[in-house]
């Protein structure tokens, strides 16, 4: 038996919540067919969303799920260019023409990288720091000096994969004009793996002090707010304090989804709730850090 | 003996050479063990960390390198020179969280402290610095102080080796 789930048409941190919840219970009683023939634009988010899934899928030796590609030509070829599908084959049985990689795309700031082990993230901070240096300058007008804290941010969330997750992951970094809700250019970078999730690592050091409300949005609140970490070293959970302060020193965005719970920490510039629970269940956790460009820039 | 150790030449030297980051824990630690090394085979008794050719400095390595050397408790006084901006904010806040501190030398700026010093901390170390070797009276003299207030700070300073003690007199450290 296969299950048909459909790739929403706009594919984002928002509505993934949509997609996750087309999968249904995990894991799936059925093969899947992840269906993005309809898919119109997709955000670094969603493309490491559909690569933790089908990690997932194969962590918990369930079929290979079947994968339909975007059925529009220029959707597909960003989806090439992103590095999507150099990453997909081998967890997903494609149908549908795989482009040919066309050169890079300018806006990308960090192709979809695979996450399994500390040199990956130096690799992923190598790239994303020689690619800001072009892309955060010379789009969003941020000075030189300040791109640094972009690596700095990205290998504190990808070290997490590394050494929380028990699985690994995968990063994305795009900047992009983001016209609805702001006007103005932004550089969003994704973090996904199909791991534990917060609740499962920070539960046998924490639920007992928290008591009744543990759950999986208390466990993203321990660790994104209260910077709590699995180990009784007392330097650890600064990772997360990092991120949070470079966000909040750009006026952008985190919010970080694990479980069937997201807690963000919300601008004025976003509609979205700081903490969404009982949202449908997805494995691992999934982090997006959005930075929008100065307002004069 | 002063020894200057460049932490890019060490991040080289790691069993796994990744890159000029100074990014992730493995790689934090196998630096902090690069300097512990070279301390104990010198003898120095200061060691300047200069991070002036490495790239980035996250958080978790900052807490490797720096933190976790001085809670270990090395055998000498430890310096940071050549941080960036973006390396001074994240050795300051792994320093605030352990409650340490340590003196940075910045191009064209006199020492200062980085990490949890507070206002009388900050004024002692910046008195002995530019005045050389006093007593608590003379530093209590020149602040304005009462006796007990600067004798306290004095021995906060020698207590986080951001200055040394010879019988009556407090030395600040032998800056290169």
């Amino acid at each position: 038996m296969t299950r048909v789930v459909e790739v929403p048409s706009s594919f984002d941190d928002r509505s993934f919540d949509q997609f996750a919840g087309a999968i249904g219970a995990w894991p799936p009683d059925a093969r899947l067919l992840i269906d993005a023939r309809g898919v119109q634009w997709v955000s670094p988010y969603g493309l490491v969303g559909l690569l933790s899934a089908a990690q997932a899928l194969k962590d918990q030796a369930c079929p290979l799920p079947l994968f339909t590609m975007p059925q529009n030509d220029d959707v597909n070829r960003y989806w090439a260019r992103s590095g999507f599908y150099e990453h997909a084959e081998g967890l997903f049985e494609l149908h549908g023409k795989v482009p040919k990689h066309a050169g890079g795309n300018t806006e990308t700031l960090l192709a979809v990288s695979p996450i399994r082990a500390i040199d990956d993230v130096h690799k992923a901070v190598t790239d994303i720091s020689t690619n800001a240096a072009r892309i955060v300058v010379e789009q969003l007008g941020i000075k030189a000096q300040e791109t640094m804290r972009f690596g700095m941010a990205l290998s504190e969330a990808c070290q997490n994969i590394v050494e929380h997750s028990g699985s690994i992951g995968w990063v994305a970094a795009q900047s992009y004009t983001w016209r609805r809700k702001l006007g103005r250019k932004v550089v969003v970078m994704a973090v996904s793996d199909s791991g534990i999730g917060f609740r499962r690592s920070l539960e046998a050091l924490h639920a007992r002090r928290i008591g009744d409300r543990w759950g999986d949005g208390a466990a993203i609140e321990a660790g994104l707010i209260q910077n709590v970490s699995r180990f009784r070293d007392p330097g650890r959970g600064q990772g997360l304090a990092l991120i949070k302060r470079f966000v909040l020193q750009w006026d952008g965005k985190i919010a970080i989804r694990s479980g069937t719970a997201r807690l963000s920490i919300v601008p004025k510039w976003d509609d979205d709730v700081p903490l969404a629970e009982h949202i449908p269940y997805f494995p691992g956790s999934q982090v997006q850090i959005t930075i929008p460009a100065p307002e004069a820039a | 003996m002063i020894q200057t150790i460049r932490l890019e030449e060490l991040l080289r030297d790691t069993p796994t050479p990744l890159s000029r980051h100074l990014v992730t824990r493995p790689t934090g630690r196998a630096v902090r063990g690069g300097i512990e090394r070279t301390v104990a085979e010198t003898g120095c008794a200061m060691a300047v960390l200069d991070f002036t050719e490495v790239g980035l400095l996250d958080m978790s390595c900052a807490d490797e390198v720096v933190a976790k050397l001085l809670l270990a408790g090395i055998a000498c006084h430890v310096v940071l020179a050549g941080l960036r901006e973006d390396q001074l904010e994240a050795v300051d806040h792994v320093l605030r969280h352990h409650g340490l501190a340590a003196v940075a030398l910045v191009a064209e700026s006199a020492p200062y402290v980085l990490g949890l010093a507070d206002e009388d901390m900050r004024r002692a170390f910046g008195c002995v610095c530019s005045a050389g070797p006093m007593t608590s009276e003379a530093l209590a003299d020149q602040l304005g102080w009462r006796s007990e207030r600067a004798a306290e700070t004095l021995a906060v300073l020698v207590a986080q080796r951001l200055a040394s003690a010879e019988g009556d007199e407090f030395h600040p450290l032998p800056l290169p």
